[in-house]
C-alpha cells in the first residue's frame, strides 16, 4: 500500500521529469481518450509500447510504474470474471445456473481490465514525474477558460493540486489504520464478502478524523505564511509553452487518432 | 483557531476530493461494494455540510473525475451521471446547512442529509432517464439501484456522517454550530 503510490513524486532528472507539466497533463488527458478508443490487440500493443517508452524515458523500472496497479489485482480479477460470466448469454462456451461464460464476455472483461490498467499506469507516470507545483501550474492552465464565466479558476486549481498531493499521504495513513485494526483482531481478507465489507466500516471515522486533522494543520500553516486565498496571490508570469511541449501534445493527439482507426 | 476561513474550507474540500479516490479503493476488492456501500458519497456530503454549497458542489464534481482519471473507476460511461448526482448531494447538503437552523446540531445535520439524499437520488434518476441513458432507464431500475441495493450505504451515511461531524466539532477541528455561551 505504501510502495509506489499514485500521486507521489519521485525526484529525477529524466526527459519526462524535465518536460513542461502542462504538456504532460494535456497529453495524459488525450491519452485517456485514446485508451477509451482502444479496441484491438494492435491498439493495446501500441499503448503498451508507449507506456514502456514512458517508463524508460522516466528512468523508472516497470515494477515501479506498475506498483500502484499491482495492489488492485483482486479488483481486476473480479471485474474480469463478472464480465466473462455475466456480459452475454449468447453463444456460450460454458453455462451453469446463472453463469454463462461467453467469448464476448471474455473479450469485454479483457478490454475493461486493460483500459483501467493503462489509465492507472499512465496516471502513475504523470504524478511520479511531475512536482506538485508543476501539476498546480498545469491545472491552472487547464481550468483557465472557467475564468470567463467568473468561476474562481485559481482556487479550483489549488484545491485539485492539494487533493493530488494528499492522496499518497492519506493512502499511507489509511494503511496504518488498517494495520492497527488488524492488530486489534479485524479481519479484512477472510470471511464472506459482506463481512469483509462491514469490517472496513470501523475504519471510516479514524480515516476521516486523521484526514481532517491534516487539513486543519495545513490550513493553519498556510495562513501563518500569509496565504489568503488564490485570488489574493501576486500574479506569476506564465511561461510560453516550448515547441517540444507542443510536439508532445501533438504526438499524443496523433496516437489518439491512430487508436480510433485501428 | 478553529474558525472556518476560506483557506481552511479549500483544504478540507481538497482532502474530501482525495478521500473520494481513497475510500473506494478499499471497497474495490469486494464484489459490487461500490453500489452497495457508496463510499464516495460520504466525503462529498461531509464537504457540503462543513464547507458550504460551493465547495460541496465542486467536491461532488471533481471527486469522481479525479478517481476516474487515476483509477478508471467510475468508468467514463458512468462518470457524467455520477458527477451530476454527487454534485447535487454536495450542493443541497451545503444549502440546507445554510438555511436550516433548528438550534440542535444533530437535527440540522439529519434534515440536511435526508433532503440532500432524496433530491440527489431523484436528480440522478432524472438525469439518467432523460440525458445519460435515455430510453434504457426505468423506474424499476431506479428503485433497485438507489433504494434496494444501496440501503447499507444509506444506513452508513446516516450513522457515520453526523458522528464524524460531531467528532470534528468536539475535537476543535471545525467550529461548533451552536457554541455554548461562556458565562
Amino acid at each position: 500500500m505504501t510502495g509506489a503510490i499514485s500521486g507521489r513524486y519521485i525526484p529525477g532528472d529524466s526527459i519526462l521529469h524535465r518536460m513542461d507539466p502542462r504538456a504532460k497533463l494535456f497529453g495524459f488527458i488525450i491519452l485517456i481518450v485514446a485508451v477509451i478508443f482502444t479496441n484491438s490487440i494492435i491498439g493495446y500493443a501500441v499503448m503498451a509500447a508507449l507506456i514502456f517508452a514512458m517508463a524508460c524515458a522516466a528512468g523508472m523500472g516497470l515494477k515501479v510504474v506498475f506498483g500502484s496497479a499491482r495492489r488492485l489485482w483482486s479488483f481486476f480479477l473480479i471485474i474480469f470474471l463478472m464480465n466473462a460470466f455475466f456480459y452475454s448469454s449468447e453463444d456460450p462456451i460454458w453455462s451453469f445456473w446463472i453463469f454463462t461464460l461467453s467469448k464476448e464476455g471474455l473479450i469485454q472483461g479483457t478490454n475493461v481490465v486493460l483500459r483501467i490498467l493503462l489509465i492507472i499506469v499512465m496516471s502513475s507516470v504523470l504524478t511520479m514525474t511531475t512536482k506538485p507545483l508543476g501539476i498546480m501550474t498545469a491545472l491552472e492552465t487547464l481550468v483557465k477558460p472557467l475564468k470567463f464565466i467568473k468561476l474562481p479558476a485559481e482556487e479550483m486549481a489549488m484545491i485539485l493540486s492539494i487533493a493530488l498531493q494528499f492522496i499518497p499521504t492519506l493512502l499511507e495513513e489509511s494503511s496504518n489504520i488498517k494495520k492497527a485494526q488488524i492488530a486489534r483482531g479485524a479481519r479484512f481478507e477472510s470471511g464472506k464478502l459482506r463481512e469483509r465489507a462491514m469490517a472496513l466500516v470501523p475504519m471510516l471515522i479514524p480515516i476521516f478524523l486523521s484526514a481532517f486533522k491534516r487539513a486543519d494543520e495545513l490550513s493553519v500553516a498556510m495562513e501563518a505564511r500569509g496565504y489568503r486565498g488564490a485570488k489574493n496571490r501576486t500574479p506569476r508570469k506564465e511561461e510560453r509553452m516550448s515547441i517540444t511541449a507542443v510536439l508532445v501534445i501533438l504526438l499524443c493527439a496523433g496516437i489518439c487518432v491512430l487508436e480510433y482507426f485501428i | 483557531m478553529n474558525e472556518m476561513t476560506s483557506v481552511k474550507k479549500s483544504i478540507i474540500c481538497a482532502v474530501c476530493i482525495a478521500l473520494c479516490y481513497i475510500l473506494p479503493l478499499f471497497f474495490h476488492g469486494i464484489q459490487n461494494a461500490g453500489t452497495i456501500f457508496s463510499p464516495m458519497h460520504i466525503p462529498v456530503f461531509l464537504c457540503g455540510l462543513i464547507c458550504g454549497w460551493h465547495y460541496g458542489l465542486f467536491c461532488g464534481i471533481a471527486g469522481p473525475a479525479i478517481s476516474s482519471a487515476l483509477t478508471g473507476m467510475p468508468p467514463i460511461a458512468l462518470l457524467p451521471s455520477m458527477m451530476a448526482e454527487l454534485g447535487v448531494y454536495g450542493l443541497i447538503a451545503g444549502l440546507m446547512m445554510k438555511f436550516v437552523r433548528t438550534g440542535k446540531t444533530y437535527a440540522d445535520l439529519y434534515i440536511s442529509l435526508i433532503v440532500a439524499i432524496i433530491i440527489g437520488r431523484v436528480v440522478a434518476g432524472v438525469t439518467r432517464a432523460f440525458i445519460f441513458t435515455q430510453g434504457t432507464y426505468s423506474l424499476a431500475m431506479w428503485v433497485s439501484g438507489y433504494l434496494v441495493t444501496s440501503w447499507p450505504g444509506t444506513l452508513i451515511q446516516f450513522v457515520f456522517i453526523p458522528t464524524i461531524i460531531y467528532a470534528l466539532m468536539k475535537s476543535g477541528i471545525i467550529p461548533e454550530r451552536y457554541p455554548k455561551e461562556i458565562k
